[in-house]
C-alpha cells in the first residue's frame, strides 16, 4: 500500500513537472515566433535554418518528455489503454502536419499512400506519440523524401520509409532489445524505439500482439520503420 | 510553393462565419490561439480566462467553435465546463468543442465517456494541426447534426433511422452513427435491438463505450447478475474506465451488497477522485456500512469538488456535518475542537452558497441545531431551532423525500415533536408510493392514521393505474379522484389524474369538460420546484393541455 502510494505520488510529481516543462517550452517557442515575426523578411530568410533547429529540437524535447511520462505510467499500470476505431489516413496526415513547418523549411516531400477509407482499432493518443516521434527521427536522417504507406498481413502495418542512409547495422541487430541501443555518442537514447515497442505490445487481438521492426532499403532505399497493430 | 504533403480534397470550412470562444488561463497561449484563428479567417474570437466567465459568455452567445484548455487553475476544468454547457443547453447542435491539454488525454477520455469533446489537442501544436482538426471536427459534426437534432427532440425512432441513412452515405462515420443509434434505441426502450447492436460491435472488438452499453442494457432489462459479470470482465480489460466501477457499484448496492459496492467505488475514486457524484454515492454507502471516516472523507471531497461545479447540492454539506457529528459521538480520542470548527465552516459555506433557497436554510438550521446538541451547546440549539421555525413558515416548495426523513428525525431527537409530525404528514402525503420511505416514516411517526391513510391512497392509485393501462380512462378518473381526496396535495396522483382526463378527452368524442378538468387539476400543483424530478412530467402535461385547449 505504501509503495503504491509512493508510486502514485511520484507519478503526480512527474506529471506536474512534465506539464510545467512543456508549458515552458511552449512559452519559449511562442516568444521565438514573436521575435521571428518582427524580423524583416530579408533578414528572416537568413536565420530561418537556426529557427528551424530550435523548433525541431524543442519538439524532440517535448516528445521525449511525453514518452517518459507515458512509460512511467505504463510500468505502474496507471496508463489507461483506450482503443477505438480511427481513420488511418486522417491519423497519419495529422502526425505529419505536426512537422509541416520543418518539411517546408527543409524542402522535404512527404507522401502518404494510405487508403482513405480504412478504419483501424488502436489507441490514438499513444500511437500519435509513437508515429510523430518516428517521423521526427526520419526527418533527421532523410535526404529529401518520406513515404508512409500501409501493409496488411495479420493486422495493419504502418510503414514509414525515408531516403536517408538507413539504420546502422548494430541497431538492426537489436531485434527487440532496444535498451541495448542506448548510445550516448550517437544521441540514441533508446527511448523512442523502446516506447514504440511497448505501445505496439499493448495492442492485442485474437492472441496476437502488436510489434515493431526496423530494416533498410524499402521503396526509398533508406530506413524503414514498421509498426503492426493486430 | 507546392504543398509538401499531398493532401486530399477537404470540404471547405468558412471560418469567417464562425464565432469562436477561447477558454485559456495563460494569456499568451490565448493570444497565440486567437492569432491562429484570425489567420484562418475568423472575425469573431472571444477570450475568457476561467470557467465561470466561459459559462457566462455561452449564455450570451451560442458559439460555433469552443477551444478550451483542460487545466484552468483553480477554476472549473474543461471537462466540467463541457458538462455544464450540455446540462444548461448552451451549445448549438453543431458547436464544435475542442479540449486543449498538456498531457496524454486518454485518462480524461476514459473518465468521461458521457460528455466527450469533439476533439483533443495536445500542447504544443501549430496552426496546421489546429486547422486540420477543426476542419475534420466541423465536417463530422455537421454531417451527424441531423441525428443529434432528432435526439435532442427525443424523436428516438427517427434518430435511429437517420443514423442508418447517414451511415450509408458516410461509411467513414460508421462508429459515430452506431453510437448514436445505440443511444436512440436505448432511449426508445428497444432493449433487444440495442443489445444486439452493442454486442455485434464488441464481438468484433472490445470497444469501451459498447461494453458499457451492453452492461447498461442488461441492467435496464433487470438481468443484474449478467450486468455484474460484464462490468467485472470489463474492468479486467479496461481498469481505467471509471464508469464501469460506477455501474458495478450501483448494481452491487441494489443487490444488497453495500460492502462490495464500497470496495468498488473506492477503486474508482483512487483512479479519478474529481467526481462529485461518485464521492456522494461513496459517502452514502459508507454511512450504511457504518464506516464513518470514509463517509467523512467522501463528503469532504464532494464539498471540495462541488466548489467549482454547478452541480453542487446542499446534500453533501449536510451529510459532511452529519458525519462529523457521528465522529464526535463515537470517539473520545478525536480532536473535538477541530471537528467543531470544520462543521461551523461547512455550515457557513452551505448557508452562503444556497442563500436564496429557504428550504435549504431550513434544512441547514435543523442540522446545525442537531450538531450543537451533540456538543451540548443549548444556547446554539435554541438559536438554530428558532431560525428553523422562522424559515419553515416561508417554505413554498415541497420538501424532498429523503430530506423530510432527515429533518424530522433530527427534530424528533431535539424534542420538536409537533414540527416533526407536520413535516412527516406532508411527506407521507407526497411520497406514499415509495415503500422504502414509508417504512422509515412509519418508524418515526406517532400518528398511526397517517400510515393507514397513505396505504389506502396507494391502493386507490394503483387500482387507477391498472385501469388506465387497460385504457378504461373513465374508471381510472374515478379512482384517481378518490385517491386525490385522501392526498389532495400529492403531485403524482394529480398528474395521473390530469393525464387520464386528457386521454379520456381524446377517446371520448372530445368532451371539453375533461380537458377543463385536466386544466383545473394541474392548476392546483403550485409548490413543485423546477429541480423536482416530477417537474418535467408536470410541464409536459401542462403543455399538452394548453395545446389541446387551443385547438378544441
Amino acid at each position: 500500500m505504501t509503495e503504491n502510494n509512493n508510486n502514485s505520488l511520484f507519478s503526480i510529481i512527474l506529471a506536474s513537472t512534465v506539464h510545467d516543462m512543456k508549458n515552458s517550452l511552449g512559452m519559449m517557442l511562442e516568444a521565438l515566433n514573436q521575435v521571428f515575426e518582427d524580423i524583416p523578411d530579408d533578414r528572416s530568410q537568413k536565420i530561418s535554418p537556426q529557427y528551424g533547429v530550435v523548433q525541431y529540437e524543442s519538439s524532440r524535447v517535448n516528445s521525449s518528455l511525453m514518452q517518459l511520462l507515458a512509460l512511467y505510467k505504463i510500468e505502474n499500470n496507471q496508463l489507461p489503454f483506450n482503443p477505438g476505431y480511427h481513420n488511418l489516413f486522417d491519423f497519419v496526415e495529422e502526425q505529419t502536419m505536426a512537422h509541416l513547418p520543418l518539411f517546408e523549411a527543409k524542402g522535404f516531400s512527404v507522401k502518404i499512400d494510405v487508403d482513405p477509407e480504412i478504419e483501424v482499432v488502436f489507441d490514438e493518443a499513444l500511437m500519435a506519440m509513437v508515429v510523430t516521434n518516428i517521423i521526427g527521427n526520419a526527418i533527421r536522417y532523410a535526404h529529401s523524401e518520406l513515404l508512409i504507406n500501409v501493409e496488411f498481413n495479420a493486422g495493419t502495418t504502418l510503414v514509414i520509409s525515408d531516403d536517408g542512409p538507413g539504420y546502422p547495422a548494430p541497431m538492426l541487430e537489436l531485434a527487440g532489445d532496444y535498451i541495448q541501443g542506448i548510445n550516448q555518442s550517437s544521441g540514441s537514447t533508446g527511448l523512442g524505439l523502446f516506447f514504440a515497442d511497448k505501445v505496439a505490445g499493448l495492442h492485442q487481438h485474437d492472441n496476437n500482439s502488436g510489434r515493431i521492426s526496423l530494416s533498410n532499403g524499402g521503396q526509398l532505399g533508406g530506413g524503414v520503420f514498421k509498426i503492426t497493430i493486430p | 510553393m507546392q504543398d509538401p504533403i499531398s493532401i486530399m480534397k477537404k470540404p471547405l470550412v468558412r471560418y469567417s462565419q464562425k464565432s469562436v470562444l477561447i477558454i485559456e488561463d495563460f494569456a499568451e497561449f490565448a493570444r497565440s490561439l486567437r492569432g491562429m484563428m484570425t489567420t484562418m479567417g475568423s472575425k469573431r474570437v472571444d477570450i475568457v480566462y476561467n470557467g465561470e466567465d466561459a459559462i457566462q459568455a455561452c449564455r450570451e452567445r451560442k458559439y460555433d467553435i469552443i477551444l478550451s484548455d483542460y487545466n484552468l487553475g483553480d477554476s472549473k476544468d474543461g471537462q466540467q465546463i463541457l458538462e455544464e454547457l450540455h446540462c444548461f443547453d448552451l451549445l448549438k447542435t453543431n458547436t464544435v468543442f475542442v479540449m486543449v491539454t498538456a498531457e496524454n488525454t486518454t485518462a480524461m477520455v476514459m473518465g468521461a465517456l458521457e460528455f466527450q469533446p469533439d476533439s483533443y489537442l495536445t500542447k504544443p501544436f501549430n496552426s496546421h494541426i489546429l486547422k486540420i482538426r477543426l476542419d475534420k471536427a466541423i465536417f463530422k459534426k455537421d454531417t451527424l447534426a441531423p441525428i443529434a437534432r432528432l435526439l435532442r427532440k427525443k424523436k428516438w425512432i427517427e434518430a435511429a433511422q437517420k443514423s442508418n441513412e447517414i451511415l450509408h452515405e458516410h461509411p467513414k462515420f460508421k462508429m459515430a452513427c452506431l453510437k448514436h443509434k445505440f443511444a436512440a434505441l436505448k432511449q426508445a426502450k428497444q432493449y433487444d435491438k440495442a443489445l444486439e447492436l452493442a454486442t455485434s460491435i464488441i464481438n468484433e472488438r472490445p470497444i469501451p463505450w459498447a461494453m458499457l452499453g451492453v452492461g447498461e442494457i442488461f441492467y435496464l432489462k433487470k438481468e443484474l447478475a449478467r450486468a455484474v459479470d460484464l462490468f467485472s470482465d470489463m474492468l479486467n480489460e479496461f481498469p481505467m474506465v471509471t464508469e464501469a466501477y460506477d455501474w458495478l457499484a450501483k448494481i452491487q448496492y441494489q443487490l444488497g451488497e453495500p460492502i462490495e459496492a464500497q470496495k468498488t467505488l473506492t477503486k474508482a475514486i483512487e483512479r479519478s477522485p474529481k467526481a462529485l457524484k461518485r464521492q456522494k454515492l461513496l459517502g452514502k454507502i459508507a454511512e450504511e456500512n457504518n464506516d464513518i471516516s470514509t463517509m467523512t472523507s467522501a463528503f469532504r471531497q464532494a464539498v471540495k469538488f462541488g466548489n467549482n461545479s454547478a452541480f453542487a447540492s446542499p446534500d453533501e454539506f449536510i451529510k459532511l456535518t452529519k458525519s462529523l457529528g457521528m465522529q464526535l459521538k463515537g470517539n473520545s480520542e478525536v480532536d473535538r475542537k477541530k471537528i467543531v470548527d470544520e462543521a461551523d465552516t461547512v455550515f457557513a459555506r452551505l448557508d452562503n452558497r444556497f442563500k436564496n433557497e429557504v428550504g435549504t436554510k431550513f434544512r441547514s438550521a435543523v442540522a446545525h441545531a442537531d450538531f450543537c446538541s451533540i456538543t451540548n451547546d443549548d444556547e446554539k440549539v435554541d438559536k438554530y431551532l428558532a431560525s428553523a421555525n422562522k424559515y419553515y413558515d416561508r417554505i413554498e416548495e415541497h420538501i424532498g423525500c429523503d430530506e423530510s426523513l432527515e429533518i424530522s428525525e433530527s427534530l424528533k431527537a431535539l424534542g420538536q415533536q409537533e414540527l416533526a409530525e407536520s413535516i412527516l404528514e406532508e411527506a407521507v402525503e407526497q411520497y406514499f408510493d415509495n415503500p422504502k420511505f414509508i417504512k422509515k416514516a412509519a418508524s418515526l411517526t406517532t400518528n398511526k392514521n397517517l400510515i393507514a391513510n397513505s396505504k389506502k391512497a396507494n391502493q386507490l392509485n394503483n387500482k387507477a393505474v391498472q385501469l388506465f393501462t387497460n385504457k378504461d380512462y373513465g374508471q381510472a378518473i374515478q379512482y384517481f379522484s378518490k385517491a386525490a381526496e385522501i392526498a389532495p396535495n400529492n403531485v403524482n396522483i394529480n398528474l395521473n389524474l390530469a393525464q387520464a382526463c386528457l386521454k379520456y378527452f381524446q377517446a371520448k368524442e372530445h368532451r371539453l369538460e375533461f380537458l377543463k378538468q385536466a386544466e383545473s387539476v394541474l392548476s392546483t400543483i403550485t409548490r413543485l420546484a423546477f429541480t423536482d424530478p416530477r417537474y418535467e412530467r408536470y410541464s409536459e402535461l401542462s403543455r399538452l393541455t394548453q395545446l389541446m385547449l387551443q385547438s378544441a
